[in-house]
């Protein structure tokens, strides 16, 4: 069992289940026709270079720009004078110091928690739900995820504010149908509500990608297992505590950090939701701070120290995930 | 055979239901974009229109430079994901199926490039794009969606390439077979379905993206891609809502497309752990 | 080996693709610009780049302007770019500071002081007189200066008026009123069964600073170096009071602006009695519902009290010239044209919005909403001139105030909160 967790931690999606093979036999690479040794030592950086040139240009160094940004005084008049001085830790003083940006990233964790939760716990539902159904319902399901899934953001957006609109909504209309006193509600004249929306369309968009990757994983384990599972007298419970979930933990885990990072950097659904016509200033998160004061008020330096501290929180965040990861990598190199 | 049909209901309930909510918002999407303008905005919601408009597709399509957009838009997305793809695949196999120093770094690295805080990195981007002489440049647009995408291209086909056991590939090298061969033999066929689906959401991503789009490409209008389109029906005082459902219908087409081109093959790879040792 | 070579090929055939496109759009210009290549080299073949917005101009007047300006300029040639709203301050942003920028560049009045401020643009100051500034609207010359320099010069002004079917105040045997009193009580007569008084979205701002201009208030002042927010006063409270019980009148969202209005008016069909708009904005209803031609009659927002119109908020455009543009004689000759008496009135007839200057006011009051609207523009004010202001506009604190005093929310206490806003973006040290 352990064997197998730690293969499994390592998983990413769709990783099988190794029930059957000895879960060593992985990482038994010894080739039976061996290369020589320099090649076979260089192969592999050859193989990575490409990713890490381009990550290393287009994208560590535009975050070192950014850092640099976030050390200087620079803004509107720096961008057009293109010099700018030094400044040291100031922006981060600055924005230390500041009541509204620790109510931000209080709000930002609340925000990221609920809807991760969500996103989890429907998503899963939906997985386990898609196995159990006949093939039409279940490529209706899936119909309708991707449908969702390919909807371009602009779209959902405005589609979204739409149907939550307090004069002819259809949310409105439904609810008071239903018999509920929503006549007129206005879903973004409070923080509250606004945010209600906002999360709605996040879990709507979010889900495609974790139901299709948790359904994928579940789909590895061979009926034959359920079958044989169910020939020993075990109960649904039970063949979800000990084959199901096993099975589903590392996707499982896998996807809820990649929601963790998706969801904590939301920014065109918080945008575009609250940004024109909801309270803004009380619903926005990091990445949309950071936004208004890089691109609406045009302090460069501030948005810059602003996404450094978020990436820093993210990766801090997430270090218990790469703690495990790289645990079992290591266990794995032995 | 009626028991478990009977079992079924609550189960089909919950299924209709997860579409309905699905779909709900799409078909609204699509029916704003036929409904005559007078429907639009009537005061109870009308989920059928009164009569089937084509206006709004005309007053989407007829904007200048309509076919210049599908054609940077294609070629923008569908270039940074290609490279992102071959890129990430070649990543993907050394991580995979090979050992060396270094490896749980670079993990960690690919990682951390997902968390790249992307609206931010604008100003940066920016200016590295103009010290270069790279503004206007749809290459250069091109090269931050692949960036954009590879990150995550890696991580998924990590996850694909360690669902196909190892042992199909020792069996094929015991044969005879050089690495690559049974990589392309054995390996490549079985990849193909993650490959298209990790493409698929990477397409996703790029097809959508109008915020780099919009600061970098400055001067000509003929470069611009479709996001830019897909913003354009304001004018400052007035929307026009069913020219946006319009175009936005058009617009999810080429991944819808995709989508029922490949819908097997997805569903495939997602399940190739099929293939068991 | 096919598979693989099939994606080698296709990655060739991609990236062939993009220098295919480059060279692709250079063949384009090549092909658009047979004036340029065929004429004198007068003009040194020079192209003079206008940044337009989406809907400031017609077509037409764009395509005679440039007939216009070529033709006095020979060898140079006007290549005007529309712009999309969306996005545009980006845009403007990245243009100024880049190395090729476009030689004109037309902005909303209440955003040139940043651009201004920032160092990104030609100083016009010196042309003031030879353009005759002195005539211009306040409210489009004003906020395009920085510490009493010019960079932005007026190009065309709108303010709001109140829009009305004829019909339904035919009927109703009501007359434009003159006085806010006057006003709230024709809209109660007109506000019965499933017709509306008035629709009016709870987030016309702009509607709103001009009530709040009529209490004697501003939304914000500078004493001395800081900036002061208005909006918990007295006057404020007046102000979103008489807003609420006038929307009331009506069914329009308490949460939304005034974007929606036109598509509901032309779907309603007759059964709204006002709605506060720029005059223009009748047209486009009328065009998506041409059953409405001719329904429409328009009146200045009503003062408090009958000797003068309610003040209104001046929106419009200016011109500026980026720091960066190659070309700035001649982006100036463009601005001298486009400024010129005769391409003014032009504009303004075609598109019903005021023309830069007060001298040439009678180009719309033929109109009977260009005359509505110049009633309003005599009274009319520009928003506080910090270069922070357009961040303020960027996510309008006011629009979040109001829509909470329309659902019941104190105004001091919601005043208080989009102060605190207002007054940390404007005071913000750039």
């Amino acid at each position: 069992m352990s064997a197998s967790k730690a293969d499994a931690v390592v998983a990413t999606p769709t990783q099988p289940p190794r029930n059957q093979a000895p879960s060593g036999a992985r990482r038994a690479t010894k080739p039976p026709r061996k290369p020589s040794g320099i090649v076979k030592s260089v192969t592999p950086y050859l193989l990575v270079a490409p990713a890490i040139l381009g990550i290393a240009f287009l994208l560590f160094y535009p975050v070192v720009r950014n850092v640099m940004l976030s050390f200087q005084h620079y803004r509107f008049k720096q961008l057009i004078s293109r010099s700018a001085d030094y400044v040291g830790w100031e922006n981060y003083q600055e924005i230390l110091k500041d009541s509204e940006f620790w109510e931000v990233t209080r709000r930002t964790f609340y925000f990221t928690a609920v809807n991760v939760v969500a996103v989890m716990l429907i998503s899963t539902v939906c997985a386990l739900m898609l196995m159990k159904l006949g093939k039409t319902m279940r490529i209706l399901v899936l119909v309708g995820l991707v449908a969702a899934w390919a909807t371009p953001v602009i779209a959902a957006t405005t589609i979204f504010k739409w149907l939550f609109r307090s004069d002819n909504g259809v949310v409105n209309w439904a609810l008071v149908k239903l018999g509920f006193d929503y006549e007129g509600y206005t879903w973004f004249g409070h923080a509250g509500s606004t945010l209600t929306v906002v999360t709605l369309l996040i879990v709507w968009q979010s889900i495609p990608f974790a139901t299709l990757t948790l359904y994928a994983g579940l789909t590895t384990v061979s009926t034959d297992v359920y079958e044989s599972a169910r020939l020993d007298g075990a109960g649904p419970v039970r063949i979800f505590r000990s084959i199901t979930f096993p099975i589903l933990r590392p996707i499982f885990a896998l996807v809820a950090s990649l929601e963790v990072i998706w969801i904590f950097k939301s920014f065109a659904q918080i945008w575009a939701i609250a940004g024109e016509n909801g309270p803004i200033n009380e619903v926005r998160t990091l990445p949309v701070y950071a936004y208004q004061q890089g691109m609406s008020a045009k302090l460069f330096d501030m948005a810059g120290a602003i996404s450094t501290i978020t990436v820093v929180i993210l990766a801090v965040m997430l270090v218990f995930y790469f703690r495990q990861m790289f645990k079992q990598e290591r266990e794995a190199d032995k | 055979m009626k028991a478990r049909t009977l079992k079924r209901i609550p189960l089909n309930i919950a299924a209709l239901l997860v579409f309905a909510v699905s779909i709900f918002p799409v078909y609204w999407m699509i029916l704003t974009a036929f409904k005559p303008a007078k429907d639009i905005q009537s005061a109870t919601p009308k989920f059928w229109p009164s009569s089937i408009s084509f206006d709004n597709f005309d007053t989407a399509t007829s904007e200048p430079h309509f076919w210049d957009y599908w054609r940077n838009s294609l070629l923008v997305a569908g270039v940074g994901v290609l490279l992102a793809l071959v890129v990430a695949c070649f990543a993907a196999f050394a991580v995979a199926r090979m050992q060396w120093k270094g490896r749980a770094p670079f993990i960690l690295m690919v990682f951390i490039a997902q968390m790249a805080p992307w609206e931010a990195l604008m100003i940066p981007m920016y200016l590295i794009a103009r010290d270069n002489d790279l503004l206007d440049s749809l290459p250069m647009l091109t090269a931050i969606y692949f960036v954009m995408t590879l990150p995550f291209s890696i991580v998924t086909l990590r996850g694909f390439l360690g669902g196909i056991p190892i042992e199909l590939e020792e069996a094929a090298r015991v044969d005879g077979c050089s690495r690559f061969t049974a990589f392309r033999k054995i390996v490549f066929p079985l990849l193909a379905p993650g490959l298209l689906s990790t493409s698929l959401f990477g397409f996703i991503t790029a097809w959508n993206e109008f915020a780099f789009a919009n600061a970098l490409l400055l001067n000509k209008p003929e470069q611009r891609t479709l996001p830019t389109w897909l913003n354009s029906f304001s004018n400052g005082i007035t929307i026009d809502w069913g020219a946006i459902m319009a175009a936005s219908t058009l617009f999810m087409l080429p991944v819808l497309a995709i989508f029922l081109v490949l819908q097997g093959k997805v569903t495939g790879g997602l399940t190739s752990g099929a293939v068991k040792g | 080996m096919k598979r693989r070579l099939l994606v080698a090929a296709g990655v060739a055939a991609a990236l062939t693709g993009v220098a295919a496109c480059g060279s692709d759009s250079s063949d384009d210009k090549k092909d658009n610009k047979p004036a340029a290549s065929n004429a004198p080299a007068a003009g040194n073949g020079k192209t003079v780049r206008v940044w337009l917005m989406k809907g400031s101009a017609p077509d037409d007047y764009i395509a005679a302007l440039k007939a216009k300006f070529e033709a006095d300029h020979p060898g140079a040639k006007l290549d005007v770019q529309i712009q999309q709203w969306n996005g545009i301050g980006q845009k403007i942003t990245g243009a100024l500071a880049s190395n090729d920028a476009p030689d004109v560049v037309e902005a909303g009045n209440t955003q040139i002081a940043q651009y201004g401020a920032s160092g990104g643009l030609k100083d016009l100051s010196s042309k003031v007189t030879e353009l005759g500034g002195k005539d211009w609207l306040t409210g489009l010359s004003d906020p395009g200066k920085v510490d009493g320099k010019t960079y932005g010069i007026p190009f065309y002004a709108a303010n709001r008026v109140v829009i009305y079917n004829k019909d339904l105040f035919a009927k109703a045997n009501v007359q434009p009123p003159k006085t806010r009193a006057e006003w709230l009580d024709i809209t109660k007569r007109l506000n019965t069964g499933d017709q509306q008084g008035i629709y009016l979205p709870g987030q016309n701002w702009y509607f709103y600073s001009g009530l709040l201009k009529d209490e004697g208030a501003d939304i914000a002042t500078k004493s001395g170096s800081a900036w002061k927010a208005n909006l918990d006063g007295a006057p404020a409270a007046a102000a979103s009071a008489f807003y609420k019980e006038l929307q009331a009148l009506g069914k329009a969202a308490k949460d939304g602006d005034e974007k929606t209005q036109p598509e509901v008016l032309a779907a309603d069909g007759g059964k709204i009695a006002q709605f506060i708009a720029v005059p223009g904005e009748a047209e486009t209803i009328i065009k998506s519902n041409p059953a409405l031609k001719d329904k429409f009659g328009f009146f200045p927002i009503p003062g408090k009290d009958a000797s003068k119109a309610g003040a209104a908020l001046t929106g419009g455009s200016d011109l500026m010239v980026p720091e960066a543009s190659k070309n700035q004689d001649l982006a100036y000759d463009v601005i001298k044209l486009i400024n010129s008496d005769e391409w003014q009135t032009k504009l303004a007839q075609a598109t019903k919005q005021l023309p830069n200057k007060t001298t040439l006011s009678s180009a719309v009051t033929a109109d009977p909403g260009g005359a509505a609207m110049m009633e309003g523009a005599k009274n009319g004010f520009a928003t506080p001139n910090s270069p922070n202001w357009a961040s303020v506009e960027d996510n309008n604190p006011i629009k979040a105030y109001l829509t909470k005093v329309m659902t019941g929310t104190d105004a001091v206490a919601a005043g208080k909160e989009a102060n605190a806003s207002i007054e940390k973006t404007l005071n913000t040290k750039n």
